[in-house]
């Protein structure tokens, strides 16, 4: 699985500080890892998948990022709304009206084959609503071996590998993101 | 020779040290016929196969906030990745027993409110007041008959309902003891067991109050009254009532009306105790919910605080302090470590109050705290000097200026709020960045925890933002309380069938993801396309602040009937018992199944036919976490804002197992694979836009007419294509024949159908061929309980 992938020294960043200081757990924290990692990790998943939500409605740089990911073959549940902007640069998602709640849900059953008939290796997570996101993410962790990578502005103690908190950069972010698609190997 | 027996006890001349106690006369049940059901006054068990059958399809999810667990003295024990504790408990069962705790919690809220209530109000009315809510009103108290077997006639007979709901609180708390339950879904059965308890104790204390305080009683065109933070006239003493039990408050309407004072006054309130003074009193004024609590202290606007119980602050008494606003306590539910002054004479509690000797006291005497809390406002009232509210303008320099963009609020701030950018534009003279924060702050104060720097944030962003927090400032229709008879009779059969696309029930806390206006927005969608609209707490009271262009809120566009395109505030927390009310109403007085001790037969029929949807978009108590678990039990399902996922667990299906959709039809006598509708019992929403959509989507109902599946599809499709840019994924499904497509897209789904999904499509006659999961049925008539298809078909 892509998650055993091993991470180099200097492809991560020292700990960051949990998006809610107060979201503590005993178990793992996310490794903070820089985009090479997250290109490397989607391209050598069976069936990876982006799932999108809030923010690309309000930040179009994240609409342009998913479309990237798209055209690289990578398909995308969009949730929250977020495939309106999708559907208008082309993009075709696998769903549009499941919440994130239910992709979670599903996602967690091992017999869930997927919107395309495969269960999904690796998730990667764009645009969310810090704290709901979260919960989705330890939920994944506890009860599922699914590797998730959270590339959002804050840093995701959840996910199995997360960006580290880019919120005093805006443009910095934007650039992480946009090295994660350009190694991201174009799929079939 | 004939005895007649009354209830007490009666000592016997000749007979020393022998007396006689008679508890309840049962009295010969006169005009309920109706039968008992399986199940009145249920115990843990009796409907354990009921929720064990809605868990299969909709399956807990759970989302652990913490993954220990340290609630005995063997660990702290690591359970993630659903590792088992000391004593043996694993992460997923260690979560189902938290909700049931947090259900308790709430139902336990709800019922030690109406304990207090009835106990109070039996003594001073007696207990044989009779439960009279209007002529409009036959099924008085409809969640007390469905679940507890009885009728009640006076104030007396609700104490037996409320009897039941405290042992099985108990019963449930019982089971969340170290060592009980080792499987999630029983907790999960316990947990919906105990909210159903608490949906009879709002019953029981809405109804006591109703009754003994003459609040309104389902008149759907109940006053207007002004809500929001600019409500107050500054030139008046202000008397702030805060909390949810207004048993307290309510002297202070009525000694003011007797001194000739109310028009000297301003009485508002804050949280649900606003909703039932003004239902009490329409003089009254709204303030709005619980985090309004430190906008309104903050500002200094009261002249005295008035606090009951439930979601209020937790530091309110050195909010009030800081402010010089003194404070009566009156719930022995929320002391805040007060003096307790019932037996001391009224001026020296005043001159202690007064003086500064005490920041507030301890009071639950009604007439007494009435007589405290209007002297002293005077006087404060007299003493305030005129100040700015919040901050200076060279305050706000001061405080801005001390930001040094460390971000330490900004990872504290539930909303992950960006104060720091709004500070450093701030030091450069801008502050529209901060003003703009006021729309979304939820006023808690964890930024100034901790901020190094001790900034007073929350004055920081009131202060710039004092614009759009006076703006906000509008009218609310005020509680009515129940749904008529009447009117349930005239909608019964279009909600069933599906003419009326649904209701809409937007209830509970104010922790919204956004913005206010998002909660207008959603619930004005739906008016406009007639459904029906119900509200009640904190987020009716939201709605009554916010304006459109034209000055309105949703209260002065929208009637208060029961009805399409209407939009009913029931009123208080506790009045949500009134919209599971009209929910079984409708099973019982439009298709006439009986109320008496049947729950499982209600919550079947609701299920599969009654297309009502919960709303909560703010949630963040316990007591919304047990309402919402109450309307899953009875088949309600319920949409939550994404602080939802916050109570750890949802109940989520899944589609895609079809297996898990199957009905028996007792018109075929054949178990038949259903659409999944509704999918999901509980789920949490990210955005406006997609509450839009998922509340439209579960409104369908596999019992739709071919005219109502048309309508509800019409709205899905509408509001998909509108809000997510594209049909919804899983349309088709809903689809039984041609004549369920909304009409205006026939033709193209008709193709999609055949091109997409492989059905077949007779192009002549536009049929559907073949493709459904099943064919439409006019005689269909579906249940999911085995007992309930025998006895309907073997009659
Ligand atoms: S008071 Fe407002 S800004 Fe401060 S932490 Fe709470 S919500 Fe965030
Ligand atoms: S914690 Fe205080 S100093 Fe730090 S960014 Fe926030 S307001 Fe500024």
């Amino acid at each position: 699985m892509a998650a055993s992938a091993k991470v180099k020294k200097e492809e991560k960043y020292p700990p960051p500080k949990r998006f809610q200081i107060a979201d503590i757990q005993v178990s793992r924290e996310a490794t903070a890892v820089k985009p090479e990692v997250v290109s490397r990790m989607v391209n050598k998943a069976k069936n990876p998948v982006l799932v999108t939500g809030k923010y690309l409605l309000k930040e179009p740089e994240l609409v342009n990022i998913a479309v990237k990911f798209y055209e690289k073959g990578i398909p995308i549940i969009a949730t929250g709304g977020s495939s309106k902007p999708l559907i208008e640069k082309s993009v075709k998602p696998l769903s549009v009206v499941f919440t994130l709640h239910q992709i979670t849900q599903y996602m967690l059953d091992p017999d869930w084959k997927g919107f395309n008939g495969q269960p999904y290796d690796v998730v990667v997570y764009l645009g969310f609503t810090p704290y709901y996101l979260s919960r989705m993410l330890s939920a994944m962790k506890h009860f599922s071996k699914v590797t998730t990578i959270a590339i959002d502005e804050f840093f995701h103690p959840h996910a199995k590998f997360s960006f580290t908190n880019l919120t005093k950069d805006k443009e910095l972010y934007y650039e992480m993101l946009s090295k994660v698609v350009e190694g991201l190997e174009e799929r079939k | 020779m004939v005895f007649e027996l009354k209830e007490g006890i009666f000592v016997l001349d000749d007979l020393k040290n022998v007396s006689i106690k008679i508890g309840k006369v049962i009295e010969e049940e006169e005009e309920w016929t109706e039968p008992v059901g399986p199940t009145p006054m249920p115990g843990i068990l009796e409907l354990r196969n009921w929720d064990r059958k809605l868990m299969e399809r909709y399956e807990p999810f759970y989302a652990p906030m913490a993954d220990y667990c340290n609630l005995c003295t063997m660990g702290p024990c690591d359970l993630s990745m659903n590792k088992t504790g000391a004593c043996g408990i694993d992460l997923k069962t260690a979560k189902a027993r938290l909700v049931t705790i947090a259900c308790c919690i709430g139902a336990a809220a709800h019922t030690a409110h109406a304990r207090h209530l009835l106990n109070h109000i039996i003594e001073e009315y007696g207990e044989d007041l009779p439960i009279d809510l209007g002529s409009n009103i036959n099924v008085e108290a409809p969640s007390i008959r469905l679940i507890c077997g009885i009728k009640p006639k006076t104030l007396g007979d609700l104490r037996a309902a409320l009897d039941w709901a405290e042992s099985e609180i108990v019963k449930v708390l019982h089971s969340t003891h170290i060592g009980n339950e080792e499987d999630y879904i029983d907790y999960e059965s316990k947990a919906m067991h105990v909210s159903m308890a608490d949906h009879v104790g709002m019953e029981v204390a809405d109804i006591a109050q109703m009754v003994a305080y003459n609040l309104p009683k389902a008149e759907p065109d109940t006053p207007l009254v002004d809500t929001g933070f600019g409500i107050v006239d500054r030139t008046k003493p202000v008397i702030v009532v805060v909390g949810h039990n207004v048993m307290y408050a309510r002297p202070v309407a009525d000694y003011l009306e007797e001194k000739g004072l109310i028009d000297d006054f301003e009485i508002a309130g804050l949280c649900c105790t606003a909703h039932d003074m003004t239902r009490y009193n329409a003089k009254a004024k709204i303030f709005g919910p619980i985090y309004y609590q430190l906008r309104v202290i903050r500002a200094g606007l009261p002249d005295i605080v008035i606090s009951d119980e439930q979601c209020i602050r937790a530091d309110l008494l050195s909010a009030c302090k800081a402010m010089g606003i003194p404070l009566i306590a009156t719930s022995d539910a929320a002391c805040r470590g007060l003096p307790n002054r019932n037996d001391d004479p009224v001026d020296e509690i005043v001159k202690d109050i007064l003086s500064g000797k005490t920041p507030g006291v301890f009071l639950d005497d009604g007439e007494k705290l009435a007589e405290v809390a209007v002297k002293v406002a005077q006087e404060i009232f007299k003493r305030k000097q005129k100040k700015e509210l919040f901050l200076t303008d060279e305050e706000l320099k001061e405080e801005v200026k001390k930001c040094t963009q460390c971000m330490n609020c900004v990872f504290t701030c539930p909303h992950n709020l960006r104060i720091d950018q709004g500070m450093k534009a701030g030091q450069e003279g801008d502050f529209s960045k901060l003003a703009a924060l006021e729309e979304v702050c939820i006023a808690c104060g964890k930024c100034e925890q901790a901020c190094p720097k001790d900034i007073r944030i929350i004055n920081v962003i009131m202060k710039t933002g004092y614009q759009s927090l006076v703006s906000k400032t509008g009218k609310t229709r005020v509680g009515r309380g129940p749904i008529q008879d009447t009117e349930i009779r005239n909608v019964g059969q279009p909600i069933v069938f599906g003419q009326i696309p649904g209701v809409i029930a937007a209830v509970g806390c104010v922790n919204y993801p956004d913005v206010m206006q998002d909660l207008r927005d959603i619930l004005e969608e739906f008016l406009k396309r007639r459904f029906i609209v119900v509200t009640s707490g904190c987020h009716a009271m939201d709605i009554g602040m916010l304006k459109d262009e034209e000055g309105q809120t949703l209260y002065e566009k929208y009637p208060g009937n029961f009805d399409a395109g209407c939009l009913v505030n029931t009123g208080s927390c506790v009045s949500n018992a009134h919209i599971a009310g009209a929910v079984i109403k409708i099973a019982n007085i439009f298709a006439m199944r009986p109320l008496r001790g049947n729950y499982e037969e209600i919550a079947d029929y609701t299920l599969n036919r009654v297309g009502a949807v919960g709303f909560s978009w703010g949630p963040y108590s316990h007591k919304a976490a047990s309402i919402a678990t109450g309307f899953n039990r009875l088949g309600v399902p319920v949409v939550v804002g994404p602080h939802g996922t916050k109570y750890r667990r949802a109940y989520i299906g899944k589609p895609w197992k079809t297996e898990n959709w199957w009905v028996y039809d007792v018109k075929s006598r054949q178990k038949v694979n259903i659409e999944p509708a509704p999918d999901t019992l509980i789920a949490a929403v990210e955005t406006k836009e997609e509450a839009i959509v998922q509340l439209a989507r579960l409104c369908i109902r596999p019992n739709d007419t071919t005219q109502g599946r048309q309508i509800k599809l019409t709205h899905y499709l509408e509001l998909s294509q509108k809000y997510l840019g594209a049909l919804p994924d899983d349309w088709y499904l809903y689809v039984r024949s041609e004549a369920d497509l909304p009409l205006k897209m026939k033709d193209t789904l008709l193709k999609t159908l055949e091109e997409d999904h492989g059905w077949k499509i007779d192009w002549d006659k536009k049929k559907i061929v073949e493709g459904p999961i099943r064919q439409f049925d006019a005689g269909f008539n579906p249940t999911i309980v085995e007992a309930i298809y025998d006895k309907y078909t073997k009659k």
